[in-house]
């Protein structure tokens, strides 16, 4: 298991390695040893964590050098509501895409009904595969544009800009 | 100021910090203990908190004379300490004020 520890710490970028890589082992070995005779839903809730914790933490450190953004901050997050992706957008687009598939399949009836000879070339079997990448494509743009928003937010745009707001009211009165 | 929440498993490595110098392995018992078993860190999430708060210089290592890596401890900072009283205060009034508003709703 420590062999498979040392294997996902190399994941994490080598300044990090360089800095807390021979403690975190030390620290897993001796928190390893605590395991002994506990059971193995212990055993195993420890090993789970541990290794979801060093995916988490690798992607959280590559991720703050390359965009240079913390997203585990010391504080909580100061997100502005307007910045905020609702929950409830998912399950919109969900009964958007349920009433899509409702519509097409009405379609597909009207258009045996009308169709020249009663024949019309199949797209359903299609459908599922294409409605899930634009699905996904839907929700990368849209995770995109959040994190975007989220940047911005977190760089103190929006402050600066109520800031001004503020300045240009105080200089009116 | 306007001074936001603390994220829980830094409000945790703090008060662990508060008390005493720690090494890695002290701290994660230490969080597990005072949070009574409901926080458990796996040293990812330790030691991210650790560096995060070692860059805003709430802490600071301690005790490295013979240079090893495995001798490592940590220690609140004056900086840290501050915050942490800051981040008490914050939710001891937070606790006033809904103990006031949970009193005036009963009575």
């Amino acid at each position: 298991m420590l062999r498979m520890y040392r294997g996902l710490l190399q994941l994490y970028p080598a300044a990090y390695r360089r800095e807390f890589m021979e403690e975190m082992l030390r620290v897993f070995e001796q928190a390893q040893k605590d395991l002994v005779g506990l059971p193995f839903t212990a055993r195993a809730a420890f090993y789970v964590r541990e290794i979801a914790g060093l995916l988490a933490g690798a992607a959280h450190q590559h991720l703050a050098t390359i965009l240079e953004v913390d997203f585990c901050p010391v504080r909580s997050r100061d997100m502005k509501p307007q910045y905020r992706f609702p929950r409830s957008t998912v399950g919109l687009m969900l009964v958007i895409l349920a009433g899509v598939l409702l519509a097409i399949e009405q379609a597909k009836g009207i258009q045996v009904k009308y169709a020249p000879g009663g024949h019309v070339s199949a797209v359903w079997s299609t459908l599922p595969q294409f409605a899930t990448w634009v699905l996904a494509l839907v929700c990368l743009a849209g995770f995109a544009g959040w994190a975007i928003l989220f940047a911005l937010g977190r760089s103190g745009v929006q402050r600066l800009s109520n800031l001004s707001t503020e300045v240009v009211a105080e200089i009116k009165r | 100021m306007k001074a936001l929440p603390l994220s829980e498993p830094v409000l945790l490595v703090l008060l662990s910090l508060s008390d005493r110098p720690r090494h890695g392995y002290s701290i994660l018992k230490d969080v597990e203990q005072i949070s009574r078993g409901r926080v458990v860190l796996s040293t990812g999430t330790l030691y991210g908190a650790l560096h995060r708060l070692l860059a805003q210089a709430w802490i600071e290592r301690y005790g490295q004379g013979d240079g090893s890596r495995d001798s490592r401890a940590y220690r609140l900072t004056s900086r840290g300490r501050q915050n942490l009283q800051w981040e008490i205060a914050r939710m001891k009034d937070l606790a006033r004020l809904a103990s006031l508003r949970l009193a005036h709703k009963e009575a």
